[in-house]
């Protein structure tokens, strides 16, 4: 117990920086995400087209090799090339690749609202926008709750993969500890962090979807 | 890792393929070399941070370890700032060259292979490549290795160790390479490993922690150097070093330092 009290200190350190990672994506790939799912859905085919490529680009290839990419090859690329500092490069990878998966989301639950409610809308006067925001996008959002919420928990799980940058979120610091003390019971501690975490979304996850199925009624 | 390793390459390859024209450019731009004298005033230093006892964290997280030491004491005395920031080992390259880091100062091995990318100081270190197996392993010398499979960590100078001597590398089942050296140690507890291939400071650190565990062998890989790593064109950089590390060898400050670490003098 002792020995699980003095290696807390790090492992505190690493949550922090898993946190932060994951509350920087969510805060940018969910709104990129609904404006990706708007466009995709738009009849100006250009557009449209475009988001597709995008989708199939950042869903086509691993999040892993994205990350490399930003931070290793993106300062060679002329033009566009900057060198991201390693926090920055991984929180725009992690933004790009989220918001396509949200876009999918939000898309199918934009789409499974019936027509109908369209039509209403329009006999009753309101512009594309109006229909959006007041009537589409209310229901969406009790509809994709569950699917948002898996993606969510598997965001603070794949954070882990910031390592390849030598960054320390929580399981590089229990790696760290495993190898100066060579014993196994970090992860262990490590794996209760990451529950405690997940625990704490599933449950504001589950108050949301109680909050919005008043829509249902 | 070895994987990522691939990747790596790749990515920077088209990288530098991207990069074209946009290259002559740059190579404009540091045309001014600077001279021997200017100062140096801050090095960011690259290093594995879970490579006790090189360079690891401690209970309060704090970077600590040999070569952390050596690397204070050597920026102390020419009024640099240092930074250490820690990289992933197999990408050390990329990170030299790419400028995100200075120096590589972390029980780097001199090799051949190496000096094509990086330039070196002069050792000082010497560390032989240990051959390590558990207690109740049959394995008593090199030639017992045949058949069996060995370990080494991705990316360190153990890999090179053992394809040099030709006769073993050919002898043996697999080469197996770890992302890390605990891995790779528990890998032989648990018996899917034979054997482990490994820096002797790094493992002795290891076998100490699990005294009666495993055995190191009389026979070993060969003694290698250990130097710290600059970028070719940075002879600025690479010479105050130099200068500094012979200063602390003459006057004692290393051999203080490596008692403190491994309880005796072995620097070189």
């Amino acid at each position: 117990m002792d020995y699980v009290i003095s290696i807390l200190g790090p492992l505190l350190g690493g949550t922090l920086v898993t946190l932060k990672m994951f509350v920087i994506t969510m805060a940018l790939a969910v709104p990129a995400g609904l404006m990706l799912a708007l466009a995709r859905i738009s009849h100006f085919k250009v557009l449209s087209g475009l988001v597709n490529i995008y989708i199939w680009l950042m869903r086509g290839t691993p999040l892993m090799l994205q990350m490399l990419f930003i931070y290793f090859a993106l300062p060679f690329v002329p033009v566009i090339g900057v060198r991201l500092p390693d926090f920055p490069a991984a929180v725009v990878a992690f933004a790009l690749n989220y918001a396509a998966y949200f876009a999918e989301i939000f898309r199918a639950g934009i789409q499974s609202i019936d027509r109908g409610q369209y039509e209403g809308a329009k006999v009753l006067g309101l512009t594309y926008s109006q229909t959006m925001r007041r009537i589409i996008l209310p229901q969406m959002i009790r509809r994709i709750l569950p699917p948002v919420s898996n993606e969510t928990i598997t965001l603070v799980k794949d954070t882990s993969l910031i390592y390849v940058l030598a960054m320390n979120d929580l399981l590089r610091a229990a790696r760290g500890i495993v190898q100066r003390d060579f014993t196994t019971s970090p992860f262990i501690v490590a794996a209760a962090f990451y529950l405690i975490m997940t625990l704490i979304l599933t449950w504001g996850f589950s108050r949301l979807e109680k909050r919005y199925a008043v829509f249902d009624e | 890792m070895k994987k990522t390793t691939a990747l790596l390459a790749m990515l920077v390859t088209t990288g530098i393929i991207l990069a074209g024209c946009g290259k002559k450019e740059e190579t404009a731009a540091p045309a001014s070399a600077p001279a021997a004298d200017t100062p140096v005033s801050k090095i960011v230093i690259g290093l594995d941070d879970n490579f006790p006892p090189m360079g690891f964290r401690d209970d309060k997280n704090e970077l600590v370890g040999f070569d952390i030491d050596l690397a204070r004491e050597a920026a102390k005395r020419l009024g640099a700032e240092v930074e250490f920031k820690p990289i992933d080992w197999n990408a050390k390259e990329a990170e030299l060259n790419g400028k995100r880091v200075d120096a590589l100062w972390n029980g780097l091995t001199i090799t051949e292979e190496r000096k094509a990318n990086i330039a070196f100081t002069s050792a000082y270190l010497a560390n032989r490549q240990i051959i390590v197996v558990t207690a109740k392993s049959p394995i008593k010398t090199k030639a017992d290795l045949a058949g069996k499979v060995v370990g080494v960590q991705d990316g360190s100078s153990a890999v090179d160790a053992v394809g040099k001597d030709q006769a073993t590398a050919k002898s043996i089942k697999e080469l197996k390479k770890f992302g890390d050296n605990v891995t790779a140690l528990m890998d032989l507890s648990a018996g899917r490993l034979d054997a482990l291939v490994v820096d002797e400071v790094v493992g002795r650190y290891y076998t100490s922690k699990k005294p009666g565990e495993y055995v190191v062998l009389d026979e070993n890989f060969g003694t290698e150097d250990y130097g710290v790593g600059v970028r070719k064109d940075d002879t600025v950089l690479l010479g105050k070093i130099e200068s500094t590390l012979a200063d602390m060898k003459k006057d004692g400050t290393a051999a203080k330092i490596s008692t403190k670490w491994f309880g005796h003098d072995i620097v070189k």
